[in-house]
């Protein structure tokens, strides 16, 4: 595997094209760590091998005892002084490599850690929208975690599991050439049974399995998540089924792969099992000995050696579990780093102003699907705009144009005659501020959630932006005030998480703002403080509002309506009324439900 | 650790689970018993006897070969029951997850329940495939050999057998040691991907504030907590592998030592003690092994406990004698229900006849989302009671009480299957024709003309593919469809625009036409027509009457309406 990781940057290296140097890759970032990781494995290299001398001692007084004529005493405790320093030479090695290997293990980790989240800080906000949160978290955790295999165990324990048995057999050799050949026939049939578990049967199966545990977590979401809904009408069954029916069908590919692997597996381990080692070492010894002239003491190498001619098949089986998976974690990291950061200008351009306008401007969040074409809009200064449509006509699209969500495919938008990718994301969300749905609030302080655009805010900067949007008493309420941590615990209802964020926005006090009506006016308290705040404190901002209520589309400036990705009609609410056009028609329909 | 996981198994499944672990430890008993006939055969063989050693050879490889039938025989059972195993606790986890009340699954639960739905049990059920057999041979193995020993030189064989107990010792005290920072470890993972999840999703605030990784210290500071956790956690690991190492080696180091003096003493003869030097090298491997093989045990063991906790999580009471209620006026008697130290609902008694609307109104954070949750049973109540039809709703069969409620949610939930699939999840067994009218009746025809496969368009997982209106109609079509005499709806047209809330209206109207109708409602208007108006603060009912009645009161309810009537006036 380490060698696979290897290959891999040598060609990444080459193309010198690429922008980005390969140090998204695991090789990329041990390589600070190279001196490290080479006294890694050169600790657990020595060590492993000096574990070979307690053995050698064995055999080496076992020659002294078996020798002709009276012991040699001398020798005899030289040898079992050098087989206890080989225990010891083992003992401080092993534990120091693995000491630093861990030690090592974390530093990586958290590089890798701040790597990813460095790098996620940096794509477009529309592609994380466009993820699901838990699975990126779930690289910057537990696939991070997984790879600890590849750095912390497995290489140390791959080169030992083939030097130590290589500096045996190169031993051997030299003793017995017959007896080392009869030795290894155990090994021999464990690897004679190797290719059967690499059929492409086998690896059709572990396809299958990976894909079955994929679907697994997929229905217990479906599960959890669509629990209401599927008790509140009854139909508990239906899920829950999906679950069982899904776990079955893993059983089965499991007990499917088990079932073809398991003998085979099986026959593998008793072949290499010690026993069995000692069987053929038996057996060819006591052939040797009574006719091939092997003396009798030469026979104790083979008995303390041989067994560990096995490692090298017993730890390829072993460790590959956890390489494989280790593989696939490092896999999706790249995938993750791989995704382009939205680019930034070299040299970040200058708004002259804060007017916004958007020059036929196109969308599609892929090729088939386009949502916006050829929008035309020009949003002035001190200016409210009502963006209105049916649902599934591209407002929601269109304002997230203008904080660089995404970018458009055709045309641009400028801002004070800048084009907004030739800004800086500082200066872009300096200028720019918004309420969208999923507001989230910081495990953290109230006074650093609604700071949190503007960390360097004093105590009555935060208040006033609290007070504007009518959730100071709340928060003097809680049970630290301002500086409660705010948490699942403390029971903040979902209008009141929406104020905070109104909070933020407002503290945040950037020319222009944009908010979308749904989830910014939870409930009367909050439309009410919002619309207050919004209207004293207007001054000069321009806003793009995504308006559902009446009182708000007749207070803006402009409307636009929005159908089908193209305006449709655009102007003061009072000229669209007399044009009597589509937007009257959606005036009229709204009005006739309407008490006032 | 075996009694937890027949536990998590359920007791049907102890014998199987027992039959393997016999099988595995007669395995190890056969392995160190075969190394007996190693004394004399090298005896013999060391002295160049190759006649006298033969007939130990046949004995050896006979007991060899019992040992290879006995271990392929384990490692197949384990392999067998593990499989078995894995389909019995799929079921038992699926089974009880549909039993637990619905206030359980709180949003945190998706992540951990599909984790140990899909690599938990797995990992768990390893055990006995992988971990188990290789822990009672490194363990079972060597006291076996020590007990061989003891008998042919017990000097040699006491020796050996101080190891024993100290590295019983060790093993019992690392796993100890190790437990506490391994706890310590999780907690800090958890709170890291809380930190990673919360970083992701304000994003955009963050990038205002010029926050980037560096300067987020949230998240730095609890990934470096983490790191340090992982070291504590392998330091606290490190003492109990070195001391199991030396402790080995120590006896292995005595025993080398002793056996050269004896030997060279002629105490014993040369063949033997190199025989017992042979047989004590072959305990040292299996005991070295112990500390990496305690390690993974751990890490099932883990999984085991998420599963037994989540397992022995009580599901929801059914009632012994079911109920069923034959009218449909709803009575809430003091109830009273917490959430943690929170009192969320406090002493509420409220009535409504059958066939009336009740409006529950008030500032956010008062409970009434809650309301309907409890009277859905979605939680039990901590004191009082909620009855229907005068029938205490813990009384009523779960599937008898579902069946006559029908809710509409804020957030609604959608499968990944076709618009008309997740409308007839309302009325699985209503025909088409009937499934098509609940679909007008909701407006929803309009949206299915604009999909590009009509009915047959699947909506996404979630309904992604739907506007949050658009979801709302399909799921008051369910509602209307399932033809319930109770309807409880919760903040409906709280996040519409105006052509989806003319829409849902006029939905919603047909819906609770004739029915009992509980429904919380920010948007007044929705409000006004509702036949009992109860205004909550609290957790508890602050005024309640009808809305001419409260606007004449002039007190809460009434300035909460003239606020909501105020357009927001310049100052």
């Amino acid at each position: 595997m380490t060698d696979t990781s290897v290959t891999d940057t040598s060609v990444t290296d080459t193309r010198v094209t690429d922008p980005r140097p390969d140090t998204g890759t695991l090789t990329g970032l041990l390589r600070p760590h190279a001196g490290s990781f080479t006294a890694l494995l050169t600790l657990q290299v020595i060590g492993a091998v000096a574990g070979l001398a307690p053995l050698l001692a064995v055999a080496e007084v076992g020659r002294t005892l078996l020798a002709p004529g009276p012991p040699d005493h001398a020798h005899a405790w030289t040898a079992v002084l050098a087989g206890v320093t080989g225990l010891l030479i083992r003992l401080l090695f092993t534990t120091a490599s693995s000491g630093i290997g861990h030690l090592l293990d974390g530093q990586v980790q958290l590089a890798f850690r701040r790597r990813l989240a460095a790098h996620l800080g940096r794509v477009p906000i529309g592609w994380l929208s466009q993820r699901r949160t838990g699975e990126l978290a779930k690289v910057v955790g537990e696939d991070v975690s997984a790879v600890h295999p590849f750095i912390a165990h497995t290489p140390g324990e791959l080169v030992s599991a083939f030097v130590v048995p290589l500096a045996s057999l190169i031993y051997l050799f030299t003793i017995d050439w017959r007896l080392t050949l009869i030795t290894l026939i155990p090994v021999l049939l464990a690897i004679a049974l190797v290719p059967l578990m690499m059929t492409p049967a086998r690896q059709r199966e572990q396809r299958d399995f990976d894909t079955a545990m994929g679907r697994i977590a997929d229905s217990a979401v479906e599960f959890v998540q669509g629990i209401a809904v599927v008790k509140a009408f009854g139909g508990a069954d239906r899920t829950h089924r999906t679950f069982l029916t899904a776990t079955d069908t893993f059983a089965d590919t499991f007990l499917r792969w088990a079932r073809g692997l398991a003998p085979i597996a099986a026959a593998m381990q008793t072949a290499l099992a010690p026993p069995f080692v000692l069987l053929a070492v038996l057996t060819g010894g006591t052939l040797l000995i009574a006719d091939g002239g092997l003396p009798p003491a030469d026979l104790l190498p083979f008995l303390l050696l041989g067994l560990g001619l096995t490692a090298p098949v017993a730890a390829l089986g072993h460790g590959f579990d956890d390489l494989q998976t280790a593989w696939r974690a490092t896999g999706r990291i790249r995938d993750v780093l791989a995704v382009d950061p939205l680019p930034e200008p070299a040299r970040p351009a200058t708004a002259q102003g804060h007017r916004l306008h958007l020059r036929n401007v196109h969308f599609g969040y892929d090729t088939g699907r386009t949502v916006l074409r050829g929008i035309d809009l020009t949003l002035e200064p001190g200016t409210t705009t009502a963006i209105v449509g049916p649902s599934g006509s591209g407002k929601s699209t269109l304002v997230q144009l203008l904080p660089r969500f995404f970018d458009p495919t055709h045309g641009s938008i400028t801002l004070g005659g800048t084009d907004l990718r030739d800004l800086g994301s500082n200066q872009l969300y300096r200028t720019i501020s918004f309420v969208f749905q999923d507001i989230r609030l910081l495990r953290a302080s109230v006074t650093d959630n609604i700071a949190l655009a503007l960390p360097h805010a004093d105590h009555h900067q935060v208040t006033t932006a609290a007070r504007l949007a009518n959730i100071h008493d709340r928060i003097l309420r809680l049970p630290r005030g301002y500086d409660t941590i705010l948490d699942e615990e403390t029971g903040l209802s979902r209008g009141e998480t929406q104020r905070i964020a109104i909070a933020r926005a407002l503290l945040a006090d950037t020319p222009v703002l944009v908010l979308d009506e749904a989830t910014a006016f939870a409930d009367p308290h909050t439309e009410h403080a919002v619309r207050h705040a919004l209207t004293t404190s207007r001054g000069d901002r321009t806003i793009v509002v995504i308006a559902h209520r009446l009182e708000t589309i007749t207070d803006a400036d402009t409307v636009v309506l929005l159908e089908n990705g193209t305006i449709t009609e655009h102007g003061t609410p009072a000229e669209l009324l007399n044009q009597n056009g589509r937007f009257a028609a959606f005036w009229r329909t709204h009005r006739g439900d309407d008490p006032r | 650790m075996i009694r937890m996981l027949l536990r998590v198994l359920g007791h049907h499944y102890a014998r199987p689970v027992r039959r393997t672990i016999a099988l595995m430890t007669a395995t190890a008993i056969a392995e160190g018993l075969s190394y007996a006939l190693l004394v004399p055969m090298l005896h013999a063989l060391l002295t160049g006897d190759t006649t006298a050693a033969r007939p130990w050879l046949i004995a050896f490889a006979t007991a060899v070969a019992a040992y290879a039938a006995l271990r392929y025989a384990a490692d197949l059972s384990g392999f067998r029951v593990g499989t078995t195993l894995l389909r019995g606790t799929y079921r038992r986890l699926g089974d009880h997850l549909a039993r637990l009340p619905i206030g359980w699954y709180a949003p945190g639960r998706v992540g951990e329940v599909s984790l140990l739905a899909s690599r938990g049990v797995l990992q768990a059920m390893s055990v006995l495939a992988h971990v188990l057999s290789p822990y009672i041979a490194a363990a079972v193995t060597p006291l076996t050999i020590v007990a061989v020993m003891l008998a042919y030189n017990p000097p040699l064989g006491l020796a050996a057998l101080l190891a024993v107990p100290v590295v019983a010792a060790i093993q019992h005290w690392t796993g100890r040691a190790t437990n506490a920072a391994d706890t310590e470890r999780h907690h800090r993972d958890q709170q890291a991907t809380g930190r990673v999840i919360e970083y992701l999703q304000t994003q955009p605030v963050l990038r205002a504030g010029g926050r980037t990784t560096e300067r987020f210290t949230l998240l730095d500071d609890s990934l470096r907590e983490l790191q340090h956790a992982s070291r504590r956690s392998t330091l606290s690991a490190l003492p109990g592998v070195l001391g199991l190492t030396l402790t080995v080696q120590a006896i292995l180091t005595a025993l080398l030592i002793l056996a050269t003096h004896l030997a060279l003493g002629a105490t014993i003869g040369p063949a033997e003690a190199l025989t017992l030097l042979v047989l004590a090298t072959r305990c040292a491997d299996p005991l070295l092994s112990l500390g990496d093989i305690g390690g993974q045990l751990r890490g099932a063991r883990a999984e085991l406990t998420k599963l037994d906790t989540l397992l022995r999580t009580p599901p929801l009471p059914e009632p012994p004698d079911p109920i069923e209620p034959t009218r449909h006026d709803l009575e809430f008697d003091s109830v009273t229900f917490r959430h943690g130290d929170h009192t969320v609902i406090d002493h509420l008694t409220l009535t409504l006849p059958e066939g009336h609307r009740l409006a529950v109104v008030g500032p956010s954070g008062a409970g009434k989302t809650t309301l309907l949750h409890l009277l859905a049973r979605f939680h039990d109540v901590n004191t009082g009671a909620i009855r229907i039809g005068g029938t205490d709703v813990r009384a009523i069969d779960t599937q008898a009480l579902m069946a006559r409620i029908a809710i509409v949610f804020q957030d609604v939930y959608l499968f990944d299957a076709t618009i008309e699939d997740n409308i007839r999840l309302g009325r699985p067994a209503a025909t088409t024709a009937e499934v098509r009218a609940a679909a007008t009746a909701a407006r929803l025809d309009e949206v299915i003309e604009r999909l590009p496969d009509g009915w047959a368009t699947p909506v996404g997982e979630g309904g992604t593919l739907l506007s949050g209106g658009e979801r709302q109609r399909v799921s008051i079509a369910r509602a209307l469809l399932k033809d319930a005499p109770i309807v409880l709806l919760d903040e409906v047209t709280s996040a519409l625009d105006p052509a989806n809330e003319a829409a849902v209206h006029q939905g919603i109207e047909r819906l609770m036409a004739g029915r009992t109708v509980v429904m919380v409602a920010h948007r007044l208007r929705t409000v006004r027509n509702a036949d009992h108006i109860a205004f909550l603060d609290g957790g508890r009912v602050a005024e309640e009457g009808t809305h001419d009645e409260l606007l004449r009161r002039g007190g809460r309810y009434a300035a909460y309406w003239n606020l909501s009537m105020t357009p927001a006036a310049p100052e």
